[in-house]
């Protein structure tokens, strides 16, 4: 079944409350978390900025940016999607709205625990309430207690719904809609997995010690990305980018090639993050084969979508979220060049420990899914809402903005790390603290492109709580352009 | 290897007809196993890795010195108490998004870590089996920590977390000011946090040894006289900091914490 192809009468009347709920704590982060990102590239240039209020220390509020987007704002938003497009690809109404705003409510909870301990103002080392201090896994074991039992209430109230499906064949999106919700939990409870708090109260320890609590550390950071934000940003984009275009999913076949073989592939790499590191070497060259086998399910989503959008680019002149599909779809081509490649010891050699990565990173999260995110909501809301977009003219704002700052953000990451990562393999010309100062230009480009991206998300944000609050106009409270499949230009 | 291609290849195709479209139940059946697959590949293989393991790795004491004197771990354990809290601080204040634990093997890398004619010898497995969390990192902010042990004198370390602009003129590291205790026109004067941050970080790569093909002897990685010569640098530097008042506190003083390191009281316990 392909969303826009059938044209089966919709009498199910969903409700969209969870959706709601989970959309408005996404936004809430966005813009909190956002700013966090700000400061922490602002500090790079002023770093006696905040001096001497610890729990605005860089490194500090570094981990609360991180994983307040991750679990703050792209969860909590691909799951609001989630929930307006399950229901609607399965035909019948949400299992239960109730049990989604208590598991966003939860959700959100333990996000807001997390980010008070990872800052810290109260100097615990109490390992209940700190930071776990590995990158990805920093949220302490309090909340993530809390956020497991938030998933499992989600996971829960969708596959409920699966369950009681009138469409028998299942949507490219559905499954990857699945893989997301099971393998979060799965992911999540290993990569959480208190070792230390475990090793310092019973003093069973050694199993999750030195090199395998790294390998633990590798394996939840890469399948965070992988096998978290992956499935749930391409179910999002699957479904959204033939809504919005309005044109048939270019091939089925392709998008079971592309969902098995991430599946299959993604949790292999996680030793790529320490290529030349103290690892068995085996370990190293088994991350990067694995690394390049990525190609398939990237290839089969990228020619997915161009087949999908083929004789419909005139669209992306009017509809902004086809306009961050397709954006996102570039970037998603571009990013899984670049993650391959790097993780060839030639180029690792050079890459790795430098501002590269963060550059790469910011395309998968930023660049790709939050684009997808960003596309599904300005897609979704008018129709939750059965209202138009509050402000056209914003949306492109937000998206050139967004677009742009980005560019010159990763651009002057990816110029200046990969010199920073030469200059360290020439000590003879250069110590580290000359490295250092050579990177501060590509630091304050970095800073003036994060601005740009977070005016985006504050013009996002005020659009959408404007689409939500003011008045429908008369004439379009029943424009049935709202409810079929076109696209955003369309509804207003 | 032919025969293995061609077998998988089949194997594929069989899988590929069986693949479920219409079944939630099967979906969901070989999500979990592609990913318990992969699991068992890439965590559970690994960590069967003797060296991965103070339980079972050999010739630890020369990769990681053996402290006596932690009660909650009779005979031999990497960390003093002390250590080991100052571990604590290290995670808390978020150490890790700015410094590696490990010098690759690229020789561009090992020199730059370099003190005096001491070369920085690469990360070894073993150095890192007593650490839970692990401090490997992923980003260079500032320099890599895994050679760092005995490079600097403790009044150099506190002087540095207390303003790192007054020791390194271009760094731009934050200044851990609350880690110190500061009364009018008094010094700063390092807490115990402090004492116990700096105590650890002299025990980074502090105590590796090499096997010295010449001598036949395992030997430190970090000569005595490079460390001595080091040391005395960071002394001199300590003490050409000019204080400068800023407000109620001090933005530059050099700090002293009364555990004045010489290069004779470093040297490791008994091997």
């Amino acid at each position: 079944m392909q969303p826009s192809g059938s044209a089966q009468p919709d009498k199910v009347v969903h409700e969209d409350v969870s959706v709601k709920w989970a959309l408005w704590a996404g936004l809430f982060y966005l813009c909190v978390f956002g700013v966090f990102g700000v400061i922490t590239a602002i500090k790079f240039m002023v770093p006696d900025l905040f001096w001497s209020i610890d729990y605005m220390s860089w490194s500090r509020i570094r981990p609360v940016h991180v994983q307040g987007m991750i679990f703050g704002w792209l969860v909590p938003c691909d799951i609001a999607l989630f929930y307006y497009m399950i229901p609607r690809l399965c035909g019948v109404k949400l299992h239960s709205e109730k049990v989604g705003i208590v598991a966003t409510i939860l959700w959100t909870a333990g996000v807001l625990l997390a980010t008070f301990c990872i800052l810290n103002p109260v100097e615990t080392t109490n390992l209940l309430w700190m930071t776990k201090g590995k990158e990805y896994e920093e949220y302490p074991p309090v909340a993530n207690a809390m956020m497991f039992v938030a998933w499992a209430l989600i996971v829960y109230n969708i596959l409920a719904t699966f369950a009681k499906r009138r469409y028998k064949q299942m949507y490219a999106a559905l499954w990857y809609a699945m893989g997301c919700l099971l393998w979060t939990a799965f992911v999540f409870v290993i990569g959480n997995w208190p070792g230390q708090l475990i090793a310092s109260s019973t003093g069973w320890d050694a199993s999750f010690k030195g090199m395998n609590d790294a390998n633990i550390n590798w394996f939840y950071g890469h399948s965070l990305v992988g096998l978290i934000a992956t499935p749930a940003g391409l179910a999002v984009a699957y479904y959204f980018l033939p809504k919005a275009a309005n044109a048939p999913l270019y091939s089925h076949k392709l998008s079971l090639i592309g969902f098995w073989t991430l599946g299959a592939i993604y949790i292999w790499n996680g030793a790529h993050h320490m290529i030349y590191g103290p690892i068995p070497y085996w370990l190293q060259t088994t991350a990067t084969i694995f690394s390049f086998l990525l190609f398939i399910p990237v290839f089969a989503v990228i020619t997915n979508f161009f087949g999908t959008i083929r004789g419909e680019w005139h669209q992306l002149r009017t509809n902004v979220a086809l306009k961050f599909i397709m954006a996102g779809t570039v970037f998603y081509l571009l990013v899984c060049i670049q993650g391959p490649t790097q993780a060839l010891r030639a180029l690792n050699a050079i890459t790795h420990f430098t501002d590269w990565v963060i550059g790469h990173a910011h395309m998968a999260l930023f660049g790709t899914f939050t684009f997808f995110a960003y596309a599904g909501v300005y897609y979704a809301i008018p129709r939750v809402y059965k209202k138009p977009l509050y402000s056209e003219g914003m949306a492109e704002w937000h998206f050139w903005l967004s677009f742009i700052g980005f560019i010159l953000f990763s651009v002057a990451l990816w110029v200046g790390g990969f010199m920073q990562g030469m200059q360290w393999q020439d000590p003879d010309h250069y110590s580290f603290v000359q490295t250092v100062t050579f990177m501060k230009p590509f630091w304050h480009v970095r800073a003036a492109g994060g601005v740009m991206m977070l005016i985006g998300m504050f013009l996002f944000t005020f659009n959408i709580y404007k689409t939500a609050t003011v008045p429908a106009p008369v004439d379009t409270e029943s424009n049935p352009a709202l409810t079929d499949a076109s696209g955003v230009a369309a509804a207003s | 290897m032919t025969c293995l291609g061609i077998a998988l290849i089949a194997l594929g195709f069989f899988i590929w007809k069986q693949v479920p479209e219409k079944s939630a139940f099967w979906t969901s059946a070989g999500i979990w196993l592609v990913f318990t697959i992969g699991l068992i590949f890439t965590l559970l293989m690994p960590s069967f890795n003797n060296n991965w393991s103070y339980a079972s790795a050999d010739d630890l004491g020369h990769y990681h010195v053996q402290y006596t004197d932690n009660p909650k771990h009779p005979g031999v354990w990497g960390y003093t108490p002390s250590q080991e809290h100052g571990r604590l601080i290290y995670q808390r204040e978020g150490c890790v998004y700015c410094h590696t634990q490990q010098v690759r093997p690229l020789e561009g890398e090992m020199r730059l870590y370099s003190v005096g004619t001491s070369l920085a010898i690469p990360a070894d497995e073993r150095e890192y089996v007593y650490d839970t969390p692990h401090f490997l990192g992923t980003r260079r902010i500032g320099p890599d920590l895994s050679r760092v042990g005995g490079k600097y004198s403790n009044d150099w370390h506190y002087s540095h977390f207390y303003y790192p602009r007054q020791m390194v003129p271009e760094s731009i590291m934050p200044a851990f000011t609350w880690l110190f205790v500061q009364k009018g026109d008094a010094p700063p004067v390092p807490t115990q946090d402090c004492k116990d941050l700096v105590a650890y970080v002299q025990t980074l790569g502090f105590g590796r040894q090499i096997y010295d093909g010449t001598t036949h002897q395992w030997r430190s990685w970090l000569k005595p006289e490079d460390q001595q010569g080091s040391q005395e640098r960071s002394e001199t530097a300590v003490n050409r900091v000019v204080p400068i008042k800023n407000g109620k506190l001090w933005l530059a003083h050099p700090v002293h914490g009364g555990d004045q390191v010489s290069p004779t009281n470093l040297v490791p316990p008994s091997q």
